[in-house]
């Protein structure tokens, strides 16, 4: 069996590359999958523990579904509101809208 | 395990309210678009009523979501908040805003979110419950479709929520793989034991989930989202915001940190203290230069969460004092902002403006107005007679109790400078010259929700103790283990 390390490997990996998406991209799409890809991470996480550490249980595989379910949820939500943006704005760079500063 | 759905019934109440609200406005497009608030106020006040029934009981439903007078406490509080917001929409609302229908159920969404994040004893609930109170206000802050304003808010609102929920996710995440449950309880117990090997892994959980949650209520550093979304977002979603989903995030943060995290309190103590001192003088230093009314209460209430965390910080395993101290300043914070809001919409309802210039000579054209938000500053700012002060001399006592001096000094520091940003306001309401004489027209409903709102104020400023009460009830079912429950009630 693989050992565990590997997968939380993997799923930090992931998470870093999200935040690092998070942060450098301009466009708010870009953004959102890199949102996406920290989620991930997460399950990847959940289904890792649930799988080697509590193997009788499924609170871990149920998180995942969740976390999954409510991404998607998520998107669509993100999405309507970037479409709103770009309607009125043709844009969906973060950086271009910046009407309101501190 | 307790499946008895009844134990949900005021969210069921909440949910069908909305649904109905929705079949309503479309299918009886003649009815006036301003009793649609008045009617989800109503569903809104019959959840509350409903909620009541489990008073002083305390059972849970399938191990995740426990009524007991925590729940209870904040159902009621969620509930009252929801009629106010619905009731000071009503107007706005149809003078401005489209499909005024699903504005109303969404408001009655996140009053299901905040309930349940108060109610949740388990992570994924509390996830859950976070996220749909956190969409339904993303919703809400775009909802004004036309307006660029509402809709940069709302983006910004909705990618640093996004955000923040992953770092949350994977905090739990951590936390799961070291305690391999995701009960509060479990936690609390696995955590008391020994956990050597895993500190890294148990830190960096904390951090996160810290960082995640310190997103949703608006902590520095994580507070960005906050003045642009207030800003953007319509007037009354900002009263929303700012009541529920500060009140929302902070019933789950002290649950969470009391329930589950305790053992570990040395572990985060400074790390929220510091968190706590960065947000009340951020938050209250860059609230000096504001000249925008919602910006102003918006880092306003940064400073406030500021004041809020001091109470996590304080938390200690021997009594419930700083808990109920938070719980306390939460509901007395959440009273003057509210009234403060109506104030801010009622007087945008007249003029649409809401630059602090505009409110010059209010005092001449709306004198109740002006007293009444007069008022609710004040009460914002501590000043002895209203909510603000007895709240915050709770919280601060709290917080010398656990030997955070130093935080209760920058606390009472800030206060003085919240003081003063407050009283420009007053000042231009008092002194300004207004444009003409004239005076506004009445608006009967939202006075009366103002009056209630200011009588609030004056019960919790002038006799706190049924209210406080009310409050140790509450928070006594937070504390995990006989230790905290038998030392409960022995505050002032």
């Amino acid at each position: 069996m693989i050992p565990i390390q590997h997968f939380l490997v993997l799923s930090s990996i992931l998470f870093s590359l999200g935040i690092y998406g998070v942060l450098a991209r301009r466009s708010a799409v870009l953004i959102l999958m890199s949102v996406e890809l920290m989620l991930q991470a997460v399950s990847i996480n959940f289904i890792a523990f649930a799988v080697y550490l509590a193997p009788e249980e499924f609170t871990g595989l149920i998180f995942a579904i969740f976390v999954i379910t409510v991404a998607a949820a998520e998107v669509g939500l993100a999405l309507a509101i970037v479409l709103r943006i770009y309607r009125n704005k043709a844009t969906a760079n973060v950086d271009e809208v910046d009407i309101m500063k501190w | 395990m307790n499946l008895d759905w009844s134990l949900l019934a005021p969210e069921y109440v909440l949910a069908g309210w909305a649904a109905m609200l929705v079949s309503v406005d479309l299918f009886w497009g003649r009815l006036r678009k301003d009793w649609l608030g008045y009617l989800a106020a109503a569903g809104a006040l019959a959840s509350t009523l409903t909620s009541l029934i489990w008073l002083n009981d305390d059972t849970n439903f399938a191990n995740l979501i426990e009524v007991n007078n925590y729940t209870t406490f904040f159902r009621v509080f969620f509930g009252l908040i929801g009629v106010f917001a619905c009731v000071a929409s009503a107007r706005f609302v149809k003078d401005r805003l489209l499909h005024p229908g699903e504005y109303y159920a969404l408001i009655l969404l996140t009053v299901i979110g905040g309930s349940y994040m108060a109610a949740a004893r388990e992570l994924l609930t509390a996830y859950i419950s976070l996220e749909l109170l956190s969409f339904s206000l993303y919703v809400l802050t775009s909802y004004a479709k036309f307006d660029l304003r509402s809709n940069e808010g709302g983006l910004k609102y909705m990618l640093l929520g996004a955000f923040s929920s992953a770092i949350f996710l994977f905090g739990m995440s951590l936390i799961y793989g070291v305690t391999r449950t995701t009960q509060f309880e479990g936690i609390h117990e696995v955590l008391t034991g020994d956990t050597s090997g895993f500190e890294l892994t148990l830190f960096l959980g904390l951090v996160l989930i810290i960082a995640g949650l310190g997103f949703k209520v608006a902590a520095v550093p994580f507070h960005m989202w906050t003045p642009d979304a207030y800003e953007g977002a319509p007037l009354p979603v900002t009263a929303l915001i700012s009541a529920i989903s500060k009140a929302g995030g902070f019933a789950l943060f002290l649950k969470l940190f009391a329930m589950a995290f305790l053992p570990l309190v040395d572990d985060w103590r400074l790390f929220l203290a510091g968190l706590s001192a960065a947000t009340m003088l951020l938050g209250n230093l860059v609230a000096i230069q504001q000249h925008n009314i919602k910006r102003l209460l918006a880092y306003s209430s940064i400073g406030q969460v500021g004041y809020l965390l001091m109470g996590i910080a304080a938390l200690s395993a021997d009594n419930a004092d700083a808990a109920s101290a938070l719980v306390l300043h939460l509901a007395g914070y959440v009273i003057s902002n509210l009234a403060a809001f109506v104030c801010a919409i009622i007087y945008f309802n007249w003029t649409e403006k809401d630059e602090i210039a505009d409110y010059d000579g209010l005092a001449e054209r709306a004198p109740f107005l002006a007293l009444a938000l007069s008022i609710s500053l004040f009460s914002l700012a501590g000043m002895p007679l209203f909510a603000g002060f007895v709240t915050k001399f709770i919280l601060f006592q709290a917080a010398v109790e656990e030997d955070l001096l130093w935080l209760a000094s920058i606390a009472v520091f800030t206060s003085f400078v919240s003081l003063y940003y407050y009283l420009v306001v007053v000042k231009h309401m008092y002194l300004g010259e207004p444009e003409e004489p004239t005076r506004f027209p009445t608006p009967w409903v939202e006075y009366a929700a103002l009056a209630v709102l200011l009588i609030g104020v004056f019960l919790v400023g002038l006799g706190p103790q049924p209210l406080f009460n009310a409050v140790q009830d509450s928070t006594a079912f937070i504390f995990t283990g006989a230790e905290a429950a038998a030392t409960v009630g022995a505050g002032p």
